[in-house]
């Protein structure tokens, strides 16, 4: 491989790191509208629950949650009304993002990062949870910068500690 | 420490007054095991979890685990999920299809109807003494199949499930909640669970009746947003509450003699959910349209001989541990949640989703989005729920606090201020009848001997 593209490859996925990295602290700061302007008008964000199949780990059916980029905004609109008493006193998250590999997607403005996360959900100083999992993403480069058009969240769950309103 | 008399004592659902003991007390939650869940019928899935030959599912009786199968005759089956050597789990997976179970322990393996089928060195070991015949999972005695839902029993003197549920019940659970004369409904794959605080008879009273909290509190942040997306024309998945409360009543049916069912919030005598629906359908198209006007025609043709033809349900409970979500329209899929016990202040939520069989796919995709947006785990809805059973765990935990009992005193006197003339007791909405009901049903199981 030339040097060049090694080089070029390294660049974007620093790019990609940091845009993952930084969007993490957004969300721990609870900047949620920051947070849905990382995403594509035209975005998906899917989670599927888990269950095993003889034996497989199997996506549980319909996704619980299959997003458009209005039911994001649904959801953070709900946390701004004040009465979203899940999110009252708010949580507090530390996401914390690793693993991380790019490639190249069909698409040459779009590139497929895979990263894995543990996130910590503490409330109240007594009701914590902890959630693992992998994400695929589709980023899309939009007037220069990278946006989220695509990500699929596998929790390693199949039966929820908490209900989740959260973001990960 | 009290003795269960004693503690039952607290239950005044008269005067709806619940000791809240009931609710953390961990021997309450001994007695109760074998009181309730070992007696009543429950729900322990549908029938088409395991449509084929050899298919199972796993699911819990209480705290027991079941698995409930579909044998090589086609029976279907209920069995505890322990082997009869040394009571290892023999079943390891939410669903499959197999021809039976093997132990991991010592390997004696099982078909899907129970029967001992296999015990490793049997001859060499057991010398032929070993009488398999009586070594068969645990089979659980009593099931029973109501229009697709699967029910069972642990106690082989229960009633036939039909006077469990008796005459009014049966109508309600067959017409609304099964959707029978309509086509019935199809069923979407997957268990979707989650653990909640707070003792399983909070959640089940809850929707069994309690639609006070919709719109008095927990659920407002829902309502507003709604409200906001509604007015800025933008698709609000969720908009699905009546614009006119005058047509919504609480049904009460069952109680004393059969399990009590509740529907929190049934429309009856108002074109409002219909017309609605009708004009969400214009937007789908022809065949969605058609469907709405067909089905609207079977529900009156249903409710020809009552005085009320009712349209729509929002949520509802059948005694013990079933709560369902119709969420007053079919273009919304409809929920069933089992509230299964884990210890007296925690339990966990065992839901799956189905939609009208015969609805248009245009309408089906919309309901199966929808169902997951609200009442569901990651919905904007059930986690507000979550939190407050939370909360009441939290503040309920210290036995000081046991004394002053849970009120429940809404519309008392007002239960059948309702429509007359339909199967069970219409009244006011909101109210806390049905919870009156569900303790005083509770007590009676509880308290016989």
């Amino acid at each position: 491989m030339p040097a060049h593209d090694l080089s070029t490859r390294w660049q974007l996925k620093q790019e990609i790191e940091d845009f993952l990295f930084r969007e993490a602290h957004i969300l721990d700061e609870h900047r949620l509208h920051d947070w849905l302007d990382l995403f594509t008008e035209d975005a998906e964000y899917i989670l599927p629950l888990r269950e095993y199949v003889e034996g497989k780990v199997e996506p549980a059916g319909h996704p619980i949650i299959k997003d458009d980029k209005d039911m994001l905004r649904i959801r953070v609109a709900k946390d701004d009304t004040g009465y979203s008493h899940v999110e009252i006193p708010v949580s507090m998250t530390c996401h914390l993002i690793s693993n991380v590999v790019v490639d190249a997607s069909s698409d040459p403005d779009e590139v497929i990062a895979l990263s894995a996360f543990t996130v910590r959900q503490a409330r109240k100083l007594r009701d914590e949870a902890w959630w693992a999992g992998r994400r695929e993403d589709v980023l899309r480069r939009v007037d220069g910068e990278w946006k989220i058009a695509r990500r699929l969240v596998h929790l390693d769950n199949t039966v929820l500690p908490r209900g989740i309103a959260i973001f990960f | 420490m009290k003795n269960i008399d004693e503690v039952l004592s607290g239950v005044d659902w008269e005067q709806g007054l619940v000791s809240p003991e009931i609710h953390f007390d961990e021997d309450v939650y001994r007695a109760e095991s074998d009181k309730v869940f070992n007696k009543a019928w429950l729900v322990v899935g549908h029938e088409d979890m395991v449509p084929k030959i050899n298919d199972y599912v796993t699911n819990y009786m209480g705290d027991v685990p079941v698995v409930v199968t579909r044998d090589g005759r086609g029976d279907v089956h209920v069995l505890v999920n322990r082997c009869s050597h040394r009571g290892n789990q023999v079943c390891l997976f939410d669903r499959g299809n197999a021809k039976g179970f093997t132990c991991s322990y010592h390997g004696w393996s099982f078909g899907l109807d129970g029967q001992l089928n296999g015990v490793p060195m049997e001859q060499a070991l057991y010398h032929g003494k070993l009488d398999k015949s009586a070594l068969g999972l645990e089979t659980v005695p009593k099931v029973a199949n109501f229009h697709g839902l699967l029910f069972a029993s642990f106690d082989p003197d229960a009633p036939s499930l039909e006077s469990w549920l008796g005459e009014d019940v049966s109508w309600w659970l067959k017409n609304f909640v099964l959707a029978a004369p309509l086509g019935g409904l199809e069923m979407l794959p997957g268990w979707h669970r989650y653990r909640s605080p707070g003792n399983w008879k909070l959640v089940s009273e809850n929707f069994i009746g309690d639609d006070y909290h919709v719109f008095s509190a927990t659920h407002i942040s829902w309502l507003a947003v709604m409200q906001e997306f509604v007015s800025k024309g933008m698709d609000a998945p969720m908009a699905t509450y009546p614009a006119n409360a005058q047509s919504v009543y609480e049904g009460a049916i069952g109680g004393a003699e059969n399990a009590p069912f509740g529907m929190g919030m049934v429309t009856v005598g108002s074109d409002d959910l219909f017309q609605r629906d009708l004009s969400e359908a214009k937007t789908l198209g022809t065949d969605a349209v058609e469907w709405i006007h067909h089905r609207k025609q079977r529900l009156d043709e249903i409710s020809k001989d009552l005085e009320g033809a009712p349209y729509s349900f929002m949520n509802g409970g059948l005694f013990p541990n079933l709560g369902l979500m119709g969420f007053f329209s079919p273009m919304i899929g409809r929920q069933f949640l089992m509230f299964h016990p884990r210890g007296a202040i925690e339990h966990e939520v065992w839901q799956w989703n189905m939609v009208e069989r015969e609805a248009p796919q245009v309408v089906k995709d919309l309901a199966i989005q929808r169902a997951h947006q609200g009442q569901h785990m990651a919905g904007i809805v059930a986690p507000d729920d979550v939190e407050n059973f939370e909360r009441m765990v939290e503040a309920g935990k210290p036995t000081r606090n046991w004394e002053r009992p849970f009120h429940y005193g809404l519309q008392m006197g007002q239960e059948d201020e309702g429509p007359a003339g339909l199967h069970g007791t219409m009244g006011p909405n909101p109210s806390e009848f049905n919870q009156r009901r569900f303790y005083r049903f509770w007590l009676q199981m509880m308290e016989r001997k």
